[in-house]
């Protein structure tokens, strides 16, 4: 059994399978690069022109709270190099891009590239805690309320996921704090130190994640307890359990699938809510602080960031798909 | 196989879980202000309420970065605490004296000759040489620093201990600048080991040294064991009480009450007002409001745009604008009203008489009336050949600004005034004062010398949005800046003031204030004269 776990190489595949499964992991795998790269490169240019047509002058703002003369203005403007045609900075930005440099704040004057990734130990750290409790409590709850449809524990389950979708983040985050740090002194209420500033955030993340997922798990799984072939493997006197686990969930699953990745993508790319709620660092506050104050190589940077962690973690899905089920294999 | 994924899902997540707690082992120790533990006794929480993009004194303009970094550097000379009168006065700091030329051209300062950098580098004119050079150097792009030098010339060592500044005219603001952190004295060893870097290595000679600085999560400083060189507006001399000060930041208003009350900070600024009222009914906490030297917080007005050209209009508006129902109802009275362009905690203040600022609706009703609007219509607002009395108001979010505004659009309503509020970001409304697209805008500088009434009043200035062009006011200002005698510079000051209010170039609203929630475990937290401030040196923690 080799230890990658990949089943290409279990011994019960017999070699065409084996081509197939190959050849369509990497056509697959080389298109959805190119087309990254086209689409990494749209969205560079839109940011680009988007920051150009939002209103503000970052030497202006920067230099506003000294009293600054229109000639030091104009003179900082030059330094950053925002005085030149748009396209001569159009194109210094995308040789740039090409080189992998994405340059230095306008503000702090740092290298951007260290500014997100200092921020994204934090992000992902709360991505994945979230992540975690999501998958959990929307499976749990999905299936739960699939079996017993109608129930005062499917209704239950419907309550709890409309609220986690309605309720906005930064009341329910300040409910969250309100209780566990202030009445039971239970958790800390700000910060991003241990494992006990991670709790409340991930959790408030993960249960608004979890909404939707409750919803799709329970509509695809009443939808396949349906199929024929459940009919089959109930009949062959399977016990429930294996029915549902073998069976069952691993078809109503991959829809699912695709819901997590975009949650993921959605979680790496920062959420500035609960950072602001909870004080805690990361790439959402980063990227909005960057957006109010018009700091243009910041923005364009974490937006690059952001759009190769969707492309990452989409392509990632397919692939994952692909791996259960073999439908999509010969695609 | 699906277990194995896990599996690996599983352990990425722990090693990430166990990177970042070893990362941050030494801060878990102390990151909590309910600790018992005795070697956490000496370490001060305080939440800082901005998450600063740089923090280089002499490069970035925050007043959030001074918080921390007061304590990690003197400078020549400190300001005098107290009233404001008191703070205009100088003491010396790492210049044990000074002299200023006849012409008020040259400054020279003789130095402490026992002073030394964190690093051991010692303090001496070359040093004090290097730091005014690398502040004006045009590749350091300083946002704030350069400017507080004025027209500075150039910087001369003279011996070892004694050095020169020259200014290409005279400037009495500039010892207000040398007060300020954001001229504070850096080691040049560390300014030319680190270059850009040297945010995140900060060496002073301050009562602390700068340990470490994570953005948006965390910055530390330590007692400096060898401070033996404090300024005479600290309580006590020698090193500070506390070991160690861990700054946070919260950018929430909604969380810092709670925050402070959880426990997880001792400190914590700009709590909102009703926060505040209702922190102050805790036992274990004190609400400490710092008024703030500099302008105070109103609406400036664009005399240039039609129908603020006509003074009579500008003049109902401040009649017509009940600022005591403002600061109760939307500062809990927090934050006293004020009546003209500086706040009362700024140098050279004075109180306008009734004549020029009151409340008096009738009054203002009267002055629209002369100025030709009236309301023909009957639709409760006045019109002048067909065209409706509608004011246009860039705002800002910070300072309650959506909310003090929508209380003068009802007052203003009263008299027969519309009010149209646009909400912009900072660099949008810097952008509409730019282009004279608006008819009111907020503006609220902090300082603690009044030569800012130069910056945002005089007719040269980029930040004049008044765009009024006053000779009279331009030549008080202009011999303010060069005066040296306090007493002098006062008296003009004051005829300024009384002149910005004749012409009605600003709505005053109220005076800024920080207000502080504070554990009743933090002794002895004072502030320096600026205001934002803490003298860390004297706290001490119970």
């Amino acid at each position: 059994m080799p230890k990658d776990g990949s089943p290409s190489c279990t011994t019960f595949v017999s070699s065409d399978h084996f081509l197939g499964f190959q050849s369509a992991m990497l056509v697959l795998v080389v298109r959805r690069l190119v087309v990254a790269g086209f689409a990494l490169w749209g969205i560079a240019t839109l940011v680009f022109v988007l920051l150009r047509v939002l209103p503000g002058d970052p030497a202006r703002t920067i230099l506003a709270a000294s009293g600054a003369s229109e000639m030091a203005i104009a003179q900082a403007r030059q330094q950053m190099g925002l005085d030149e045609a748009l396209p001569v900075q159009y194109g210094r930005y995308l040789w740039n891009l090409a080189r992998g440099d994405l340059g230095r704040s306008l503000f702090s004057n740092r290298p951007v590239l260290l500014t997100i990734t200092e921020q994204l130990p934090f992000t992902i750290e709360l991505a994945l805690a979230s992540l975690v409790i999501t998958v959990a409590i929307g499976l749990g709850l999905g299936m739960v309320a699939a079996l017993y449809a109608g129930s005062w524990i499917d209704r239950m389950a419907a309550g709890i996921a409309v609220l986690g979708v309605s309720t906005p983040l930064f009341w329910s985050g300040l409910l969250l704090i309100w209780l566990f740090s202030l009445v039971l002194r239970w958790l800390p209420a700000s910060g991003a130190d241990s494992w006990r500033h991670l709790v409340m955030p991930a959790v408030l993340l993960g249960c608004v994640g979890a909404a939707p997922l409750i919803r799709l798990v329970r509509s695809n799984l009443l939808t396949t307890l349906q199929a024929d072939y459940i009919t089959v493997a109930r009949s062959k006197g399977l016990p429930e359990t294996l029915v549902l686990l073998r069976h069952a969930l691993r078809n109503a699953l991959l829809p699912g699938l695709n819901l997590i990745g975009l949650q993921a993508g959605f979680l790496l790319g920062g959420t500035v809510v609960t950072e602001t709620v909870f004080a805690r660092p990361g790439l959402g506050r980063v990227v909005v602080d960057a957006i109010l104050w018009k700091d243009l190589p910041v923005v364009q940077g974490a937006v690059l960031l952001v759009a190769s962690i969707y492309i990452v973690v989409n392509l990632a899905v397919d692939l994952i798909t692909i791996v259960l089920d073999p439908r999509q294999r010969g695609a | 196989m699906r277990r194995t994924r896990g599996l690996t899902l599983l352990a990425l997540l722990a090693f990430t879980l166990i990177v970042r707690f070893v990362m941050h082992a030494e801060v878990v120790d102390v990151a909590s202000a309910d600790a018992p533990l005795s070697r956490q006794e000496a370490t001060l929480l305080y939440g800082l309420t901005l998450s600063p993009s740089g923090i280089d004194p002499h490069v970035n303009a925050s007043s959030e970065l001074g918080i921390p970094l007061r304590s990690v550097y003197d400078t020549l000379v400190y300001r005098a605490t107290g009233s404001p009168e008191a703070s205009q006065q100088f003491v010396p700091g790492l210049a044990e004296s000074w002299e200023i030329s006849e012409d008020g051209l040259t400054y020279t300062f003789h130095l402490r000759r026992d002073v030394k950098f964190h690093d051991g580098t010692p303090f001496n004119a070359a040093a004090v040489q290097a730091n005014l050079q690398r502040i004006v150097d045009p590749a350091t792009r300083s946002q704030k620093a350069v400017f507080l030098l004025g027209p500075f010339r150039s910087v001369e060592t003279i011996d070892e201990y004694t050095v020169a500044i020259h200014l290409f005219s005279p400037y009495a603001p500039l010892l207000d600048g040398l007060s300020q952190v954001y001229l504070g004295m850096a080691s040049p060893q560390a300014l030319t080991r680190w270059g850009v870097d040297y945010q995140f290595h900060q060496v002073g000679t301050g009562p602390f040294r700068f340990e470490e600085y994570v953005p948006n999560d965390h910055l530390t400083i330590v007692r400096n064991d060898e401070y033996a060189w404090g300024p005479s507006i600290h309580d006590h001399q020698g090193p500070a009480h506390l070991e160690r000060v861990v700054f946070r930041f919260f950018t929430d208003p909604a969380g810092r009450s709670l925050a402070l009350q959880a426990g997880d900070v001792h400190v914590m600024g700009e709590i909102p007002p009703l926060d505040a009222a209702r922190l102050q009914e805790d036992e274990h906490f004190t609400v400490v409001p710092v008024p703030i030297p500099g302008q105070s917080l109103g609406l400036i007005l664009n005399t240039q745009r039609p129908p603020l050209d006509d003074v009579r209009v500008r003049r109902a508006l401040l009649f017509a604008t009940n600022r005591e129902e403002i600061v109760q109802a939307i500062f809990g009275g927090f934050s006293p009203p004020a009546t003209g362009p500086l706040s009362s905690a700024t140098f050279g203040h004075i109180e306008m008489p009734d004549t020029l600022v009151r409340f008096d609706p009738a009054e203002a009703a009267q002055l629209l009336e002369e100025a030709g609007y009236t309301d023909t219509d009957g639709d409760g607002v006045r019109d002048r050949n067909g065209q409706p009395l509608l004011l246009d108001a860039v705002l800002m979010t910070w300072g309650s600004l959506p909310e003090v505004a929508q209380l003068l659009q009802a007052q203003w309503m009263t008299v027969g005034v519309q009010l149209r509020l646009r909400t912009l970001t900072y660099p949008a409304a810097l952008e509409a004062a730019r282009a004279g697209d608006y008819h009111l805008i907020p503006q609220n500088y902090a300082g603690s010398d009044p030569d800012l009434l130069h910056t945002y009043y005089h007719s040269n200035s980029t930040f004049n949005w008044t765009r009024a062009t006053d000779v009279v006011l331009d030549d008080l200002l202009e011999r303010a800046r060069e005066l040296g005698d306090p007493a002098a510079r006062a008296e003009l000051y004051a005829q300024a003031q009384k002149r910005i209010m004749e012409l009605v170039l600003l709505i005053p609203i109220r005076d800024p204030v920080n207000l502080n929630g504070v554990s009743t475990r933090v002794q002895g937290l004072r502030f320096d004269a600026q205001g934002w401030f803490p003298i860390l040196h004297d706290v001490r923690l119970q």
